[in-house]
Formats: structure tokens, sequence, C-alpha cells
């Protein structure tokens, strides 16, 4: 196991922060139908199967928004679009370990598949490992959350959202078209990018969901960004806990918090659930032995 | 004696069409079970020129607004409620019918037999089944109407 450091994630394995309902479809499924099944489990991914049950690649909403942006017919096979190979763990694979391949590969989920009888078992995705991060987090006698203990909350150092953030804000006009939207997104490799009207005031967010919704109700791509983004923005201080950051986004199935300075009118950074996964901690440094004790 | 699907299935039903917002369909919905006397927990959707392009049911909806990671809620007791159920309410906004309706829908003919249907209902865990005939909607058959059907010998 590569982790030089331990931390709140060390000795945790794939099974335990696994999804257990793995949506998949064949590859047959027209683009439209699969939408369907991503808005309605709120997923970003799913796992696509030939004939025989057997896994042969993933459709992403990336993928959607790249043959939306192509202007391809909705009602083609996600087999002509999806990509290739599904990549995969296994239950027992530490989370460490899995962060780093989906890191090292650039993907948002692994597939979890038994080792004995090679049928996945379960999808792992950035949001999971948050999950159970929380959980553990949340049940930590040194957790704000938590009553008693009070002497050793107040001189504890706790992490705020800043320090995890990801620095700096792109953005798109109102006025700028879908397809330019598109661009951005795929350029800088985001889930969703800041909409400013005039006076560079953010408007409004648009997110990869609003764009597949968009290419399923039929919109031209040259449509205004102001016709499908969602507002008011949702969003933190750099202050906050990461504790309470994450809560708001795991409750509130959002998957991004756009974080403001000291002048609460601008924008410093994004703060994502994958950026809380990476960091694998809540909001002290306690986490391993509430961990310990709560495993025992 | 009752046979096939034309025998048992329901005429009057109301349907929805894809374009149409979810919002909306949940109105529609109260209105239907008003108007049918029963209580309807899913409805046919139509496409543009009537033809059947789906189902919607009470299920669909719900799952869309359960909220993602509900499984971690357990031993929290601390949540705001109402604040998250408006928080879903507001999504539903931007999503249409056609967004969360089930598409790939199982449907029968006038003349596929009671008990076809009946292995059909139990095998696919479905409620109700669309009778459709060279592309036209003919009618809806529910469980109900086919459980009355095959089991009213036991009614008197």
């Amino acid at each position: 196991m590569p982790a030089k450091v331990k931390n709140m994630l060390s000795g945790i394995v794939a099974k335990m922060a696994m999804r257990r309902q793995v949506n998949q479809l064949p590859g047959e499924t027209s683009i439209s139908d699969s939408i369907n099944i991503l808005i309605k489990y709120k997923i970003n991914g799913l796992l696509v199967i030939d004939d025989g049950g057997k896994p042969v690649g993933v459709l992403s909403k990336t993928d959607i928004m790249g043959a939306y942006y192509a202007g391809l017919p909705i009602d083609l096979p996600l087999a002509d679009i999806m990509s290739q190979p599904p990549l995969y763990c296994y239950p027992e694979t530490f989370l460490e370990e899995a962060l780093e391949t989906m890191r090292d590969k650039a993907v948002y989920r692994l597939y979890v598949v038994d080792p004995q009888y090679q049928t996945v078992v379960g999808a792992l995705a950035y949001p999971d490992i948050v999950g159970l991060l929380y959980r553990y987090c949340r049940d930590c006698e040194y957790s704000h959350h938590q009553q008693r203990n009070h002497r050793i909350k107040e001189t504890m150092e706790r992490i705020q959202v800043k320090a995890i953030m990801a620095r700096g804000v792109k953005s798109v006009q109102v006025e700028d078209s879908l397809s330019q939207v598109m661009e951005q997104l795929s350029m800088y490799r985001f889930g969703a990018i800041l909409v400013q009207g005039k006076d560079e005031a953010p408007v409004g967010v648009i997110s990869k969901t609003d764009l597949v919704l968009a290419y399923k109700h039929g919109m031209d791509p040259g449509a205004p960004a102001a016709a499908i983004m969602s507002s008011p923005v949702q969003c933190c201080g750099g202050g906050e806990l990461l504790e309470d950051a994450i809560r708001r986004m795991i409750f509130s199935d959002i998957h991004r918090l756009f974080v403001h300075g000291e002048s609460s009118d601008s924008f410093v950074g994004v703060f994502s659930l994958s950026d809380a996964a990476r960091s694998r901690s809540g909001s002290c440094h306690a986490c391993i032995s509430s961990r310990i004790r709560m495993d025992a | 004696m009752k046979i096939t699907a034309k025998d048992i299935m329901s005429t009057q039903f109301h349907t929805l069409t894809s374009h149409m917002g979810v919002h909306q369909a949940v109105k529609l919905f109260k209105q239907a079970s008003r108007a049918e006397g029963r209580k309807v927990f899913g409805m046919m959707v139509i496409d543009d020129s009537g033809g059947l392009a789906g189902i919607l049911s009470m299920y669909d909806i719900l799952l869309f607004m359960r909220p993602k990671h509900i499984h971690i809620w357990g031993m929290i007791d601390d949540i705001d409620i109402v604040g998250l159920v408006e928080q879903a309410s507001e999504k539903t906004k931007s999503v249409l019918v056609g967004d969360i309706m089930t598409p790939d829908v199982i449907t029968v003919t006038p003349d596929t037999h009671k008990l076809m249907i009946l292995d059909i209902m139990i095998k696919k865990h479905v409620r109700r089944l669309p009778v459709v005939d060279n592309g036209k909607i003919q009618g809806i058959v529910y469980i109900s109407d086919l459980f009355y059907d095959v089991l009213d010998r036991f009614m008197d």
C-alpha cells in the first residue's frame, strides 16, 4: 500500500464505501433512454454490458455532453459513445489505492469486481467515499456536533474549506452559447462552471447535468447559457469547517460549492466532493483515533 | 367468459405527455385518481403522434426525489427535513416527464391471454400493462382488474 502518512482512510477497503446498486444498460440502449436512468438515480455514469451481461464500457455524463456538442442524434445506441474499458478494483482494494487509480486514470468511479466469480458487485465513486468519511467524522467525539469534550474542541485545530478547495474560478457569460460552455467544461475538465452576468456578478451555474437535460429536451446548442443555468449559486465561505461544507453537499445532492473570499461578492475557489475525497479528512486531525474506536 | 386483454382492460384512462413538467404530472395524478375513482399510481405517457412513449409511476418520481446519500442518515437526528424536501422539489422544476419516465415499456395486444398477462406481471414486477394494437393505445390492464377477474369465485 502506497500510503506514507497515516490518515483517516488508511486501512479502509472498497467494499466499505462502495454502492451495491450498480446501474447497467445494454449497449444498444439509446442515449436518450440512458439519460432517464442517470437523472432518476442521480448518478454520473453507468456500466454498459453486452448481450451476455459482460461489462464492455462506461457511459458518463461527459460522454453524453460530447455527443451533444458533436451534434449526434440522441437516439444513437450508447455503445457508440461509451468510454472503454471499464476500470475495476476489488472489494478488498484499499481506498488509498483506489483513489490513486482514479486520479491517475482521471476517472470518477471504479467498478468493484468479485475476484472469484468476476462479477460486478458494486461501484465506488468519490461521493461514496466522502459519505463514509462523513459518517466517521460525524460520530467522532471531537466532532463539533457532539456536545461533550468542550475543552478539547476549543483547542483543536480545524480544517477549513479554503485549505482544501481548488483555487481560482473559471466562468462564462450569460450570453455565451451552450457550445462555448461545453468547450470550457471539457478544456478544464470541470463538472460545472459559473455563469457571470453584467458587471461580472455571478448569476448561476451550469453543470454537465444541465447540459445532458438540454440535449434531452432538444435544445439548440447555440442557445445562451442563461437558458439552462441554475441559480442561485450554491456557495460557502472559505472559513467554513470542512465537515459542515461536506454535510451540506451530501444532504442536498450537490457536487460542489463555490467559495467566496473575505468580501462576499466574488468567488475565490471551488470545493467539490472529489476534493473532499482526495483530502481524506474531516474537520480535524483526530480522525484516526476515532476510527479505530468505531471499528473495534 | 373473459379471456383476453380486451375483456379485462380499462378503457377509461388518463395520459401524460413527455414535454410536461413533473410538477404538472403530480397534479394530474391527483385529478386522474379522482376522475377514475381509484388510486392512480402510474400513467401512460404519449408522444407527439399519440403513440406510447413510456410510463411514469409514483415510484419514478419518488426515486428522483430521494436524496442520493440517504443511507448515511441513519444515526443523524438533527436534519432539517422541511428544507431538504423543499430543495428536492425545487430540482423537479427543470425536469420533464420524459426525463424520468420508464421509456422501455412492456405492452400486450388486445388478444393477449389473461394468464399470459398474469405471468408477465409476476415475472417483470409490473402492476399495469398498456394494451397496444398497431401502435395505438387501446387500454390498460391493472393488476386489480386481473386479480378480481381471476379470483371472483371467492367474492360471494
